[in-house]
């Protein structure tokens, strides 16, 4: 409770004082084409970026939190990295957040002790690190580690590289900063961006000859901790502002289009669809979080929660029909927010702009490989060794808070995250194991875990009739009374290279930040 | 979350509050009961007096300006309401958090008798500022600068400030609910500690007894109590914890300080944030706060112990029209109290209305027919209190 205090006192001191000079590239204006981001390609079997990680204040005053990339035509933000199986990533990145007076965040006792990698110091909003989210890459120094890595603003920087599995599944993955205390406010500035594992079409040749778009949906808060208005944004357009109009996506009549969307969000629930003259079309969903589905799935609407991913075929409208891109409402329970329904973007038909927008070239018809060389094969017909129950809870202590937002493994204290707790979970390397999860809250929550994914069993105790392999997944609010929702997943542990100490979180990321979290350790 | 969303939303709907006017109406005499809650508006809040019927039922009779602001929200257990009803006096007092100020109003004449503040760094305008009143002095927490006022209680229900204290939590936390009886005060922090005072010579002095419950020791900080009361005798105090289950700690002041607590769990219900003694001490009322019923448990005066008695069914509008439940208060002053009333926060606020049966041991809660009232001059209530009060 006293650290959403203190939390709220800090931020409060910061947001009056984080005046900086322009750092970030200017966004896109209202209303126009959608741009995918620049594509990084791997060349030679190794993708070797230099990222900046800067931050200014726009004239609205949003605060923006930007990937920044020197490319041959200018400084772009956010870039798409596209890696291969087996592709080596160097990343490399450098923090030259300046803003003034965060000196002020000093004290939040948020920095680890122990091992330190990177920079050390404390913790501030001027910290930063990366987390692959959804990749299947090992949890140390250097590769994908957000609980001993800093990144401080004025240090030489930091290298990443990791090699991305041989049976990583192709699809779409995305990165963004997981410095613990202070997530929400750089992801709310914009700092995330996509990650493209190659080689789809080898396992969903739906996908082939198809133009491929990237939309990464980022949220926008004016002040991410105060509740108000939002703005949801299409590749850093803003999708939904009074008297601005829609993002457009360029489509000729008739086309398909491969769309991969990442929900990169702070806290939307994003229940989308594809609407032709206000109806919603059938869309083929083709993948989730990153893993392809073991057949097309034909459906009205893809729900992606927080961080989620969903990746799927649309077909544009004949020439006269109007056609939208909609993000329906959802609501969070009663002490969640209401995530309201947002035209993400308007379809125009014409073609014209389709080559300039979406530059990757389409898939070619490849060989088909079998989903069973990919990571987590074979998953549902494996014994569970262990099986866990755990819990997402909270508690107010009044309106305006203090709130403390728990995820309890079953039978211990419930408690805060706290840097330099000791793993509440311990397993091996090896170990198959089914979770149960129950949303305790009022409040709908998306459980995440970082370093692999788990296989969907049950929802509400009943079999699902696609066994899908996420690595999010939302778990709807207690309604007061009757029986916790609650997901049954399996955890595969298998994997020797991802031993070591990750975390499981809620991806709300205010509450990932006031500490639902926990720690586990895959020991070797 | 949603509810910091509210809480904004509702600060600025406030802005359209309106006056409401009925009738009163008498019960027991001449001398008319009502329910009173601190509208707790932005810019313009008031008190609105509901008239108590033979049954329990509520009537809006007026809402009196205070032409003070309130905050529309807070700490749940923070008291904005209090009466006082002596041989000479008897008045409603209620605070404004947004300016700082407590208004008095005669509850004969319904007119606003005086207003006061308190000192110049006393503050409650993030969470409110609780009252407690023991005949002759009025007591303010004000949340923000962790004080407590001390006021003389003055003829016309004015007041007068005397004086002030700072207070903490031993983890730093901030006064969040207070309770007199008699000369004893209870406070809790809302960080896991509590204390008493001695009030006998009007400003409260520590007892020295300020400690951390024994329930928030055992959760690691994960449940603390809130809310508070007193038994008539003075012997418990009864702590309602802020806890993801139904916690309820008692602690033995029969020494003259709060021994150590021990913790009662009685149910899965969200909070016990706001908790009310049966008039007769055999029930203890908890608004499950973050949920949608009411809890009563069996409460033994003479042991200090509790056990789990029963819920009422999901109070009507929950999440559609209000999400938390707040204060407790009764229709009656003797037995089980025979209607509790809760505060219902929404947009507008409502007020719940339970009735309570009874025997050998076993109780039931229903929700009564024509259960919820509205109350249109609050986008943000939280606290309620009865006249004539309970004795203790």
């Amino acid at each position: 409770m006293r650290r959403f205090s203190k939390f709220l006192v800090a931020i409060s001191m910061c947001g009056s004082s984080l005046l900086a000079a322009a750092q970030c590239p200017s966004r896109p204006s209202s209303g126009t084409v959608v741009q995918d981001a620049l594509s990084l390609y791997s060349q030679n079997g190794t993708l070797n970026a230099d990222f900046t990680m800067g931050y200014s204040v726009d004239t609205f005053g949003y605060s923006h939190y930007c990937y920044k990339y020197q490319s041959t035509d200018g400084i772009v933000e956010a870039p798409t990295l596209r890696l291969k199986q087996g592709d080596t990533l160097l990343l490399n990145v450098k923090d030259d957040i300046k803003t003034t007076g965060a000196d002020s965040m000093g004290g939040m006792d948020m920095t680890p002790t122990g091992a330190v990698c990177g920079d050390s110091g404390t913790a501030t909003v001027q910290s930063t690190n990366v987390h692959f989210h959804g990749l299947n890459v090992p949890p140390i120094c250097h590769q994908d580690d957000v609980l001993t890595t800093l990144i401080q603003p004025g240090s030489p920087g930091f290298q990443y590289k990791m090699q991305i599995p041989a049976n990583e599944p192709p699809g779409l993955y995305w990165y963004h900063p997981h410095v613990h205390g202070f997530t929400e406010f750089q992801v709310n500035g914009g700092a995330a961006g996509a990650l493209v594992v190659e080689g789809m079409e080898k396992f969903r040749p739906e996908v082939t000859g198809l133009t491929e778009r990237v939309f990464v949906v980022r949220q926008q808060y004016l002040v991410p901790w105060v509740p108000g208005p939002y703005q949801l944004t299409l590749n850093f357009q803003v999708a939904a502002a009074p008297g601005a109009p829609s993002p457009i996506i360029d489509m000729k009549p008739g086309e398909k289009q491969f769309w991969r969307v990442a929900n990169a969000t702070l806290q939307d629930f994003t229940p989308l669809q594809f609407w032709v003259n206000g109806v919603a079309q059938p869309i083929q969903l083709i993948a989730l979080d990153g893993y392809p589905l073991a057949a097309p799935r034909t459906l009205n609407t893809v729900l992606v929660p927080p961080a989620g991913r969903a990746e799927f075929i649309v077909q544009a409208p004949a020439v006269g029909a109007s056609a939208q891109f909609v993000s329906l409402n959802y609501s969070t329970g009663p002490t969640g927010n209401q995530d309201f329904e947002q035209v993400l973007a308007n379809v125009e038909l014409t073609g014209s702009a389709a080559a300039s927008a979406a530059p990757v070239k389409p898939a070619q018809p490849a060989k088909q490989a079998s989903s069973e060389s990919l990571m987590f094969a074979g998953l549902k017909d494996l014994p569970a060794t262990t099986t866990r129950k755990s819990y997402f809870s909270e508690e107010f202590g009044g309106t305006n808070g203090p709130i403390q937002f728990y995820i309890t493994v079953d039978g211990q204290k419930q408690k805060v995250f706290e840097a330099n707790e000791k793993p509440v979970i311990t397993t091996k390397v090896g170990a198959v194991e089914d979770w149960i999860i129950e949303n305790r809250a009022l409040e709908t929550h998306a459980f995440h875990i970082h370093q692999i994914h788990f296989l969907m069993e049950e929802v509400d105790g009943k079999p699902v009739p696609n066994p899908d392999l996420r690595d999010t997944i939302e778990i709807p609010y207690w309604s007061g009374s009757g029986p916790y929702h609650s997901v049954k997943v399996r955890m595969d542990f298998r994997d020797p290279t991802i031993a070591g100490t990750f975390v499981f979180h809620c991806h709300i990321l205010l509450h990932e930040d006031l500490g639902m979290m926990h720690k586990i350790l895959v020991e070797p | 979350m949603r509810m910091l969303v509210v809480f904004w939303l509702q600060r600025l709907a406030a802005l359209t509050a309106g006056l409401c006017v009925l009738s009163g109406f008498a019960m027991g005499g001449s001398q008319p009961s009502y329910l009173i809650t601190n509208d707790d508006a932005a810019f313009v809040s008031g008190i609105t007096f509901y008239t108590i019927g033979t049954t329990g039922l509520l009537k809006l009779k007026k809402e009196v300006s205070t032409s003070a602001a309130g905050i529309a929200g807070g700490y749940f257990p923070t008291n904005r309401v209090v009466v006082l009803d002596n041989s000479s006096e008897q008045c409603v007092y209620a605070s404004n958090a947004a300016i700082g100020n407590i208004v008095g109003i005669d509850i004969n004449t319904l007119v606003v008798g005086g207003s006061a503040g308190g000192s110049s760094t006393d503050s409650g305008s993030a969470n409110g500022i609780g009252l407690a009143v023991n005949g002759n002095y009025l007591y303010a927490s004000f949340t923000s600068s962790n004080t407590i006022g001390t006021f003389q209680v003055q003829s016309g229900c004015s007041l007068t400030f005397l004086s002030d204290i700072s207070v903490a939590g031993l983890q730093g936390g901030f006064i969040d609910a207070m309770v007199v009886t008699g000369n004893t005060m209870v406070v809790t922090y809302g960080d896991g500690s509590i204390e008493s005072f001695n009030v006998a010579s009007g400003a409260p002095v520590s007892n020295g007894d300020e400690q951390n419950s024994t329930g928030y020791v055992v959760s690691q900080g994960s449940s603390y109590p809130t809310a508070v009361e007193i038994t008539k005798d003075g012997h418990f105090a009864i702590f309602g914890d802020t806890s993801t289950s139904t916690l309820v700690e008692v602690s033995d002041m029969s020494s003259g300080k709060l021994a150590k607590t021990t913790v009662f769990s009685l149910g899965h219900g969200i909070n016990s944030s706001n908790i009310l003694l049966s008039p007769d001490e055999t029930l203890l009322y908890i608004s499950n706060t973050q949920g949608d019923s009411i809890t009563a448990a069996t409460f033994n005066a003479t042991t200090g112990t509790l056990a789990a008695g029963c819920t009422s069914g999901r109070l009507k509008g929950y999440s559609v029209s209000w999400s938390y439940l707040a204060d407790l208060a009764l229709a009656t002053n003797s037995g089980t109290g025979g209607t509790i009333y809760v505060a219902e926060y929404g947009a507008p606020s409502s007020i719940g209305m339970v009735q309570v049966s009874s025997s050998g041991g076993q109780c039931t809660l229903q929700e009564v027919s024509g259960s919820p009232v509205s109350d249109p001059n609050s986008n943000g209530l939280l606290s309620i209190a009865p006249f004539p009060p309970r004795t203790f």
